[in-house]
């Protein structure tokens, strides 16, 4: 203590005073709290509060100053406990224990993901783990395999997409039924539409029921645009609430309520079809911004396909009910109109209105 | 399915039944709709019935084909149907689509459409029909 030289002083008393009273403190204080863990604590607590003021208490007060410092912490001490015990309940803890299953469940996520990982070839998983777990940035792992930091970002983002498929394989214990399910998976994953495009990814998910099982936390990881709307379609209401969808969208550009009407209704045209032919499918509303501003539907489905579709476009030709003008008029009514059938693989029907353009409003 | 407000109101008029369409309809509740009309026309024994669409915003092929079909019916039933309140981008749209109404009466609104019949009407007092 810094305040030694002042115990020197003529007034107070010395350290060597403080040093004769360690007994009696330690009697005051056992006889209170003798049984209590912190009592030696308490002790040492006591003199020194009396040793820094011993420099300014008058002469022979000392051992009462000692006396009164050492109630005055003991019944601290007190006082903490009791408020301690007063507010105890403010303690505890109100959330809800852990349920059993947690850990199983954690255990199965580990194993799964171990799997996944192990799935993944020696050089990826190396640099993948290097990066996430070891922390060693891009440059870094540019350096170590001479290539540069965009690459290894791209090869990180590639190796994640690849993790992804195969934990969701791995946790929901399925074996890909067949040899495209993966390569659409991953595309999927990595949310590269162009490589869905190559692997015909929205064609398969229609036709593999695993891979759309699967798809469904990948694609919701993706769906951040809000200019792009993907519509399961497979009832009546459906149909109603696609057209619904179809307009929403299309009221962001300017088009005028004729053509939101002609959009809307082209767009009932085609789900009819799929609620029809093939059961189930989607409906894909997507705002274009190049080469000219306009609304793209592209409505999909793994039906039985049309065989002649040169037919199909002709007035007239229906296999259904109707009055057969189901596709034709909807090739009317939209400024792009393409059709892909193939029979037992499905239909695709895309369909572009540019903004502006249409000649023939009636008012 | 149902069970919220109702999707279309028929009403009865004298001797005509007067179908509002509230809101778009999805393509079973357009043939509940026609099932529905349909035995209402028998009930009232009505002559004349009007389907106001002006709620629809979408007509396409089927619900255009469904109410030609509701107005053949109501023909075959004794009574004469008229349809009002097409919307102009609706009426535009169906041209394109090449849907018509091909025979059904159309009308501009629920006025009109009550003229219509009551000037047919007073053509031909008696409909030849053995049902009646």
């Amino acid at each position: 203590m810094s305040a030694s030289e002042r115990f020197g002083d003529s007034l107070g008393h010395t350290a060597e005073d403080v040093a004769d009273l360690i007994p009696m403190v330690r009697r005051i204080v056992y006889a209170r709290v003798g049984s209590h863990p912190s009592a030696e604590d308490l002790v040492q607590e006591t003199l020194t509060r009396v040793l820094s003021a011993a420099s300014t208490v008058e002469p022979g007060m000392l051992e009462p100053y000692a006396i009164v410092t050492a109630r005055n912490v003991v019944s601290s001490l007190w006082r903490d406990a009791d408020r301690k015990n007063r507010n105890q309940h403010r303690l505890v803890d109100l959330s809800a224990p852990e349920p059993p299953e947690k850990q199983v469940v954690l255990e199965e996520e580990q194993s799964a993901m171990a799997t996944a990982l192990a799935r993944l070839d020696e050089r990826e998983r190396r640099a993948l783990l290097d990066h996430e777990v070891d922390g060693t940035d891009t440059h870094a792992l540019a350096a170590r395999h001479g290539t540069t930091a965009g690459a290894v970002a791209a090869q990180l983002n590639r190796t994640r997409a690849r993790l992804r498929v195969e934990y969701l394989l791995a946790i929901e214990h399925v074996d890909p039924p067949t040899d495209r399910c993966r390569p659409v998976l991953i595309a999927l994953s990595s949310g590269d539409q162009r490589r869905q495009r190559e692997v015909q990814a929205a064609q398969h998910l229609l036709e593999c029921e695993p891979c759309a099982r699967l798809s469904q936390p990948l694609l919701e990881r993706g769906q951040q645009r809000d200019d792009c709307l993907r519509i399961p379609v497979s009832s009546d209401a459906d149909i109603v609430s696609a057209r619904r969808a179809a307009r929403e969208l299309a009221t962001r550009l300017t088009f005028g309520a004729t053509d939101l009407t002609v959009i809307a209704t082209a767009v009932s045209e085609v789900c009819r079809n799929i609620v029809r032919f093939a059961g189930s499918g989607e409906v894909v509303v997507e705002l274009l911004e190049a080469p000219r501003r306009g609304i793209q539907i592209v409505a999909r489905d793994g039906g039985p396909g049309i065989t002649d579709v040169d037919r199909a476009l002709g007035d007239g030709f229906s296999t259904y009910g109707g009055l057969g003008l189901g596709l034709p008029g909807v090739r009317r009514l939209m400024d792009e109109f393409a059709i892909a059938s193939e029979p037992g693989h499905g239909t695709t029907v895309t369909m572009t209105k540019w903004e502006g353009t249409d000649r023939e409003r009636p008012t | 399915m149902n069970g919220g407000p109702a999707l279309v109101s028929i009403m009865r008029q004298g001797s005509t039944l007067i179908a509002s369409v509230h809101t778009a309809l999805n393509d079973s509740e357009l043939v509940r709709f026609e099932h529905d009309l349909v035995d209402q026309i028998g009930e009232h024994r009505s002559r004349g019935v009007i389907i106001d669409v002006a709620a629809l915003d979408v007509i396409d092929s089927f619900a255009a084909l469904t109410l030609r079909r509701i107005a053949e019916m109501a023909r075959l039933r004794g009574a004469q149907t008229v349809l009002v309140g097409i919307q102009p981008e609706v009426a535009f749209t169906m041209v394109r689509l090449g849907m018509g109404t091909g025979a059904v009466p159309t009308a501009l609104d629920l006025e009109e459409g009550l003229a219509l019949l009551a000037e047919q009407g007073s053509h031909h007092p008696r409909p030849d029909d053995p049902e009646a």
